[in-house]
Order: structure tokens, then sequence, then C-alpha cells
């Protein structure tokens, strides 16, 4: 612990430096207009900025990164609560309250308390990572490719569970992505797959490009598509003397905010879209405790308190699983994981060891950048409203734009952004048939991970698969996946022969009827 | 359905193009073993889906969209949204970023409702203007000259 801290202060020299600092801001700006711009998510626009990176260190181009992934959380709050829509999937439930309160004119009250709130449980959250993740980096030593296969698989099987929509459907597209991530050379022989020839394909597929396709252009598509009067809705903008939240609103929202703290750090953990499903669980906590359940959906602050908390918290906590095993559990920290390894840098139980400067100067520049969007956010809110003013019409062929200039921008390459372009259309047509494209991407990134860990298993084992079950590790892994798997496969059988005995009831009384 | 059929499609194709690499053993798999394993996969995956879409069609209590149509979507626009990106990537090379991105801002700014030619111009050439500012001359990134070099 007394160790954290004094690497910690050291990661605050490096943090604190005028360079990084601007980095920082730079990255807490921009996220904020990424989360602020429907649109854009952050996974597109930290896929979009990781050219602008090129030129800087690792450590600084973390701190950028990071930086828009969090400010991008704070972000996505302003349209969720001032125009009901939602900047990024992690602010939907904030739309409930935010926007009832908006419309009742505390849209003010409303925004201070989700900065507040992110800002307490960003920061809270940060704390937890610099006690979690030494120990955990030190325990993760023991891990061979055993345990690192299961974790994949593991992480696989439990995003497909709680993206949401079907179980089936999501482990298609971890499947795809799987597929994909096989084009190129084998990781383990050299040898040439699925390149039919072409030199393009040598280096695999850019998931920089599958990142934009399926996530920002598939979404612009998906935008496009709708109809002219349903593009642009009004948007209430705040004064900044409205902001101010009263004693009240505080008094309530406290509790709210600290719950919400606990829940997204611990949902963080685990893998997910974290900041999604840690707003749906706060939200449904808090309505359950509330002495006032008949306000939530009317314009509950805690309704809003608790989400915009959890949903940073959970933010903070998902880089945990990435800097100590390497290993993304969501689609954004996948992103910053093809951003690491750009930079040369391999996450990983030994990265707190070999890069205490990078790791300890990102932990500390979370808390600079937290900071930071908490004075940003407050002041400037009346202006994000009037970016949400720019009508669709001009916007998108703008993000249009910019994701053809930022993915040639990545190799230099015009094949790029005809992958980019394929696989937008692609993430298009996968919208139309409610497929999820994180599942996709979590399966790309790790694709060649989970292939060299498998064949080293297989390989050490002599082609004994029970080996990865021999491993106390990789055994518990491989139950709770499978009791993931399982689970919703159960209560369909149940369900199914509960509606039987009905249905024959049911039948037989109609026979008896007819007969009589 | 038409997904579950598609990517059972892809699944069956991933899995025969996989056969012409070595496949190995279980000892020592080799560059084909996990593409065909994974295409195999896919197309189990993908025939549960329409075994559960088709059990959900003929029981009345589970019918419904399926695979829910988005009710008011201009499919046309979507078309000639791609078209003309399509077409800009295509003239990035012979004609340059900066034309390019002015011709590529015009259409789709008319595309997506913008009714005045001035208005559409004047943005167009707004920001064109500054993406070669941002991207070539401050973040020196190379994008294609084409004939007139910008």
């Amino acid at each position: 612990m007394i160790e954290s801290l004094h690497y910690l202060i050291g990661g605050f020299a490096v943090a604190g430096t005028p360079q990084n600092l601007l980095y920082c801001l730079g990255g807490a700006i921009v996220g904020t207009l990424i989360g602020v711009l429907p649109g854009i998510g952050p996974i597109a626009g930290i896929a979009l900025l990781i050219p602008i990176t090129f030129g800087l260190n690792a450590t600084s181009a973390l701190i950028m990164l990071a930086g828009i992934y969090y400010g991008a959380m704070y972000g996505g709050s302003t349209t969720s609560i001032l125009m009901n829509v939602p900047g990024e999937t992690a602010s939907v439930i904030t739309c409930i309250d935010g926007y009832r309160m908006a419309q009742q004119g505390r849209a003010g009250p409303a925004l201070a308390i989700a900065a507040i709130g992110s800002f307490i449980g960003g920061t809270i959250a940060i704390f937890g990572l610099v006690l979690i993740a030494p120990p955990l980096a030190q325990a993760a030593l023991v891990f061979g490719p055993a345990e690192f296969f299961s974790l994949m698989v593991f992480g696989f099987v439990v995003l497909s569970n709680v993206t949401g929509g079907s179980l089936i459907k999501n482990l298609m597209m971890t499947i795809v992505g799987l597929i994909i991530g096989t084009i190129g050379l084998d990781p383990v022989t050299g040898n040439e797959r699925f390149t039919f020839g072409s030199a393009y394909l040598l280096g695999g597929i850019e998931f920089v490009a599958v990142a934009i396709g399926v996530f920002g252009i598939g979404e612009i598509l998906s935008t496009a598509a709708k109809p002219a009067e349903l593009l642009d809705q009004q948007v209430i903008v705040p004064r900044l003397r409205d902001l101010f939240p009263t004693r009240d609103d505080l008094k309530r929202s406290i509790g709210a905010i600290l719950r919400g703290t606990g829940i997204g750090f611990a949902v963080g953990l685990i893998p997910g879209p974290a900041p999604v499903i840690a707003t749906y669980a706060s939200y449904m906590v808090e309505k359950r405790i509330s002495k006032h359940p008949e306000e939530f959906g009317k314009g509950a602050i805690e309704g809003v308190a608790g989400p915009e908390t959890a949903n940073n918290a959970a933010t903070q906590s998902a880089f945990i699983p990435l800097f100590v095993l390497g290993i993304p559990f969501g689609p954004v920290t996948a992103i910053l994981l093809g951003a690491l390894l750009i930079h040369g840098v391999t996450p990983g139980p030994l990265l707190i060891a070999e890069s205490p400067q990078l790791f300890w100067a990102v932990v500390a520049s979370m808390y600079i950048g937290n900071f930071i969007l908490l004075l940003l956010n407050l002041p400037f809110v009346p202006l994000f409203a009037q970016i949400l003013r720019v009508p669709k019409r001009i916007l998108l062929p703008l993000i249009m734009l910019i994701c053809i200039t930022g993915m040639f921008s990545v190799n230099n390459s015009l094949p790029d952004i005809w992958t980019m372009l394929g696989f937008g259309v692609l993430g298009y047509i996968l919208r139309g048939w409610a497929y999820e494209g994180a599942p996709l991407l979590l399966g790309l990134v790790l694709g060649p991970k989970l292939e060299v860990a498998f064949r080293q298993s297989v390989m050490i084992s002599h082609g004994d698969l029970a080996f990865f079950v021999q491993r106390p590790v990789s055994l518990a892994l491989l139950v709770v996946t499978a009791g993931f798997l399982l689970f919703p496969l159960a209560k369909r059988v149940v369900a199914l022969l509960r509606r039987k005995p009905v249905a024959a009831t049911v039948a037989s009384t109609t026979a008896e009827k007819e007969h009589s | 359905m038409t997904g579950a059929i598609a990517l059972f499609c892809f699944g069956a194709v991933t899995a025969l193009l996989s056969l012409q690499y070595p496949l190995g053993s279980l000892r020592m798999p080799g560059s084909g073993f996990l593409p065909l394993a994974l295409g195999v996969m896919l197309m189990g995956l993908a025939a549960a889906q329409s075994a559960q879409v088709r059990a959900a069609r003929t029981t009345p209590a589970e019918s419904g969209p399926a695979e829910p149509a988005k009710a008011g979507d201009d499919g046309r626009r979507v078309l000639f949204f791609m078209g003309a990106v399509a077409a800009a990537t295509a003239l990035l090379g012979p004609l340059g970023f900066v034309p390019m991105s002015f011709l590529l801002m015009l259409v789709l700014l008319r595309l997506m409702g913008e009714r005045r030619w001035m208005a559409c111009g004047l943005i167009a050439l707004a920001s064109s203007a500054a993406s070669q500012l941002v991207f070539v001359i401050w973040l020196k990134i190379p994008l294609p000259g084409g004939i007139f070099g910008f």
C-alpha cells in the first residue's frame, strides 16, 4: 500500500507535466464532445482519434485516450438530460428521470448532480484501482496459457450474456469476430490464412477500420435512414445560474452516489459493457430502496445521481482487467488494448512491474482528468447545449468526412477506408437484424491471443484437453462460463415444462366442453 | 432468419476454406484448426438460431417480429449516401483530398435535406478547408494531393 502511494506520487509528477496536463485536458474536452454528440460513441470516437496520438510517447497517448473515454462518459449525460437522446449507450437510463427533470425546468440540477456524481464515483473507483491492481497483477503472474484461454472464453460468454439481446446471436457475433481475427499470418506458424494472395490482408484486418465501420458508419447510416422530421429534436438550454442543486437535491443524491460508486466499481471488474450494466443495476437498486419509488420516471434526482455515478466508476474499474490481465472485458477497453499495442505497450501482469511510470502516470492522470471534467462540465454545459443545436443534416456529413480522414490517417492507406466502409455496411445490416457489434469487436481483438493461448496449452499438455480443467483457476473460470451458458437454457426448459401442463389442461377442458 | 442463414453460409465458407490449410492434430494444431472449429461452431449456432426463430413463429404465444423491421427507414437514402461515400473514396487518389471532401460534403448535405445551395457550398468549403488545416497542416498527415496537388 505504502509502495503504491509512493509510485502514485511519482505518477502525479509525470502526469502533472505541462505537456501531459495538456493531453489530459485535450482528451477530456474531446471525450466530452464525443459523449455530447449523438451518433459518435466512445468506441468509434477513440478509434478515430488513435492516429492523433501517433506522434506522442505511450504515456501521453494513453493519458489522452483514457481522458477521451471517461470524458465521453461525462458528456453522454448532457444529451440524455437536455434532448432525451443518449449520447452513448451508458446514458440511456439517465434519459428517464434526467429529461423529466429538464422538462420541469430542473435541467441545471440534473446536469450538476450528474457531474458531481461522476466525479465522486470516478475518483473513488481510481482509488480502488490503486488498491486492487498491484496485488491482482502479482496473483496473475501464475497464469499460464490455459488460464488465459479460459479467462478469454469466460469473457466472451459473459459479454454475450449481458450485452443484451439474444445469447445465441451474441455468441455468433463473437465467433464472426474470431474468424475475422484469423485473417492474415498465423500467429504461431507464420503461414498465410484467408489472404487470397493480397498483400493488404497479410497484416490482418485493421481493428480500427472495424470499430469505426461497425460503430461509427453503422450509426451514421442508421441515423441517415430516419425520416428527415425525426432527425432533429428540441434542446433545452439551461442557464448557468440555474445549475446549482438545492440542499434537498444534494441530501437525496448523496446515498445514490455512494451506492452507484460501489455498484459501478464491482461491475467494471466483470466482462461486459460495464458502464451500461452499471447504470441499469444502479437505477434498479435506487428504485427498489427508495422511500418514493413512484417518483422514478417522473424526475427523481436519485435516478440521475446513481446511474451517472455508476457508469463513471465502472469506466475506471474496467481499466483493472485491461492493465493487470491484458484482457479487455468490453469493446472500449478492447480498442484501448489495440491502441496500447500500436504504441508498443503490452498490458498484462508484468505491466506494473516493467512499466511503472506509464501505469502510475495514467492512474494519476485519471484523478486530474476527473477534476478537470468537473470544472469543465458545469460552466460549459450551456456551450455544449448549443453544439447540440447543430442540425443532424449538417452533423452527419461532417462526421462521415472525419471518419474517412481519420481512417486514412491510421496507416495512410486507401484500402483501409474501403475496409471501414465495408464494415460500416455490415454494421448497418447487423443493426437491422438486431445483432450486436460489441462481441464482434472483442472477438476480433482477442482472436489472435485466444488462438495462441489454446495452441500453447494443447502443445504443453500433448493434446490432452483435460489440462484446462486440471488447473484450479482455469477450472473455476470454465465452471462459471458453463453456468452462464446453461442458465438461460435451463430457464427456457423450465418455462416450456411449466407451459406444457397449462396447455394440456386448457386443451382437455376445451375437448370436454366440445364433447358435452 | 435471414441473418442466421447468412451467418450459416459464412460459417460454411470459413470451414471449407480452412480445409486448404494444415489442420494438424490436437497435439499440434495447424493453421486451419481454429478456423475450421469456428466455422463449424458458427454453423451450429446459426442452425440453432434458425430453429429458434421457426419455433417462435409456430408458437402463437411467442410469435412476433423476430427480426424487427425499422418502420419508416429510408433505405434509398442510405444507398445514395453510401454510393456518394464510395465514389468519393474512389476519387480521393486521383482528385486529391480538398476537392474530394468539398464534393462529398456538398452531395451529402443535399442528400440529408439541406435545400439551400449557398449554405451547402459554404459549409462544404469551410469543412474541407478546416480538414486540410487540421489533418494536413497541423497533424502532418500525407493525404492524397491528386491532380491539383492538395
